[in-house]
């Protein structure tokens, strides 16, 4: 990145980057401290442009609101990683030795508008619907390394979870993601996906979660590998009840 | 799991006037499940984010369609909000702003890629922009925080704000150089954000 990106956080913060180049700024966000706590000063002083500009919402307004959210589900609060308290097998520990100094490296980095894109995330099927407003159901959510962010919904009781992502960069034609699903035996292969428009996808986990301690996304050559070839992107743990 | 609702009964001023719960309890309480401090919520906020997409969108009805949105998002996901990253006010404009914005590039999107920016349909004048800031800006201190700007970093902030261009747009049509637009739109932040003594 240049010097210059860093001019990029004033008008990041009035939403005023193209989607191509907001993408890129994430990207750069994730690494520079300065650049997010300038980029949260902004937001806060863009709120006061806003504030002052008060108008006489329509008449109605207020009741279709307060009926619309009788009827909506209310996220769940993200929950904190831990690190696995089970025993793990030696094989398992190598691969969580390196997944979770990553994760914590992701946890690390708290990106400014996190959860703004994580809210976004939520456009799923109707079967991921029905997982994600499952009354048990918990959400994990991390940048990953390269941009974007990544989200776990898991149902314990439905034994079924979902893979989110947004903002995750485009793979060349013989590159795609895969996902992993982290148990005692290691990581077992669990779907291939190619991000849609915004770099966003949603996936339901092929097969359940299992007895699975931890999710996690490589790039793997197109039509996938058995094994992870490539450090993981993002490894979201899988919540413990 | 989650902690039981806080609807214990407050104590009020006999005249039943100010709710003395700061927003930040309120967002709180409405991650809780409390429809009332949701409906108190839309009371302090409702006609800043009515007024704030309408001044993006321009279009009445499209931008109460847009607030519903919003509020319906921020009692979704007001689990989300985490008051050590910010004040309430931010986290519901940051979004209200945002929603706004999708909307617009979203329309945008839909219309023919190859128009030229210029085009009389898609560029509204900047002096029309500017006199409906002016009419509609209540804050006294932020209007004077914006006069204290150069022509050209609030002409920027607000083109990119209020009229919902990205940098590049706003740089077509102030007839800049991009890199310009891009430092005086921060430029402008930076004076703006000390002169309203913000801290993030």
């Amino acid at each position: 990145m240049t010097a210059d990106v860093h001019t990029l956080t004033g008008a990041y913060a009035l939403d005023a980057l193209p989607e191509d180049e907001r993408r890129d700024f994430e990207r750069h966000l994730a690494d520079c401290e300065a650049c997010r706590r300038e980029v949260e000063e902004f937001r806060a002083t863009a709120a006061h442009l806003a504030s002052a500009g008060h108008e006489e919402p329509p008449a109605g307004l207020k009741e279709r609101v307060m009926a619309e959210v009788d009827t909506i589900r209310q996220d769940p609060p993200p929950t904190v990683v831990e690190m696995p308290k089970r025993p793990m097998t030696q094989r398992l520990l190598t691969v969580a030795a390196v997944i979770l100094a990553i994760a914590a490296i992701g946890l690390g980095v708290t990106v400014a508008g996190l959860n703004d894109r994580v809210e976004e995330l939520e456009t799923a099927s109707a079967q991921m619907a029905e997982i994600m407003a499952a009354p048990d159901a918990e959400t994990v959510a991390l940048e990953t390394e390269v941009g974007g962010v990544a989200q776990f919904v898991y149902s314990r009781s439905q034994g079924e979870a979902v893979f989110l992502a947004k903002g995750l960069p485009t793979l060349s034609e013989d590159e795609v993601y895969e996902l992993w699903l982290i148990g005692a035996d290691g990581p077992v292969p669990a779907g291939l996906f190619r991000p849609g428009e915004r770099g966003a996808t949603s996936q339901l986990l092929a097969g359940g979660v299992g007895s699975a301690q931890a999710v996690a996304v490589t790039v793997e050559p197109a039509g996938g590998s058995d094994q992870p070839t490539t450090e993981p992107i993002v490894v979201l743990e899988v919540p413990t009840a | 799991m989650s902690p039981e609702p806080n609807e214990q009964p407050r104590l009020r001023a006999i005249d039943g006037g100010a709710d003395d719960r700061s927003d930040e309890d309120l967002l709180d309480e409405v991650a809780r499940g409390s429809r009332d401090a949701f409906d108190q919520l839309y009371d302090r906020y409702g006609g800043q984010v009515y007024g704030v997409v309408r001044k993006v969108l321009r279009d009445p009805a499209r931008s109460e369609e847009v607030t519903q949105e919003i509020f319906v998002e921020i009692w979704r996901t007001a689990t989300k909000f985490d008051r050590e990253r910010g004040s309430a006010s931010t986290w519901i404009f940051t979004m209200a702003h945002r929603r706004a914005i999708d909307r617009v590039r979203s329309v945008q999107s839909s219309r023919d890629r190859d128009e030229r920016i210029g085009h009389e349909n898609r560029v509204r004048p900047f002096d029309e922009v500017s006199e409906e800031v002016e009419t509609r800006l209540e804050h006294r201190q932020v209007r004077a925080a914006l006069d204290e700007l150069t022509d050209l970093q609030r002409e920027a902030v607000e083109l990119a704000y209020y009229g919902g261009y990205t940098y590049r747009e706003v740089a077509e049509l102030l007839g800049s150089p991009l890199g310009t637009i891009k430092t005086r739109i921060r430029d402008g932040l930076i004076r703006l954000r000390d002169a309203l003594g913000v801290t993030a």
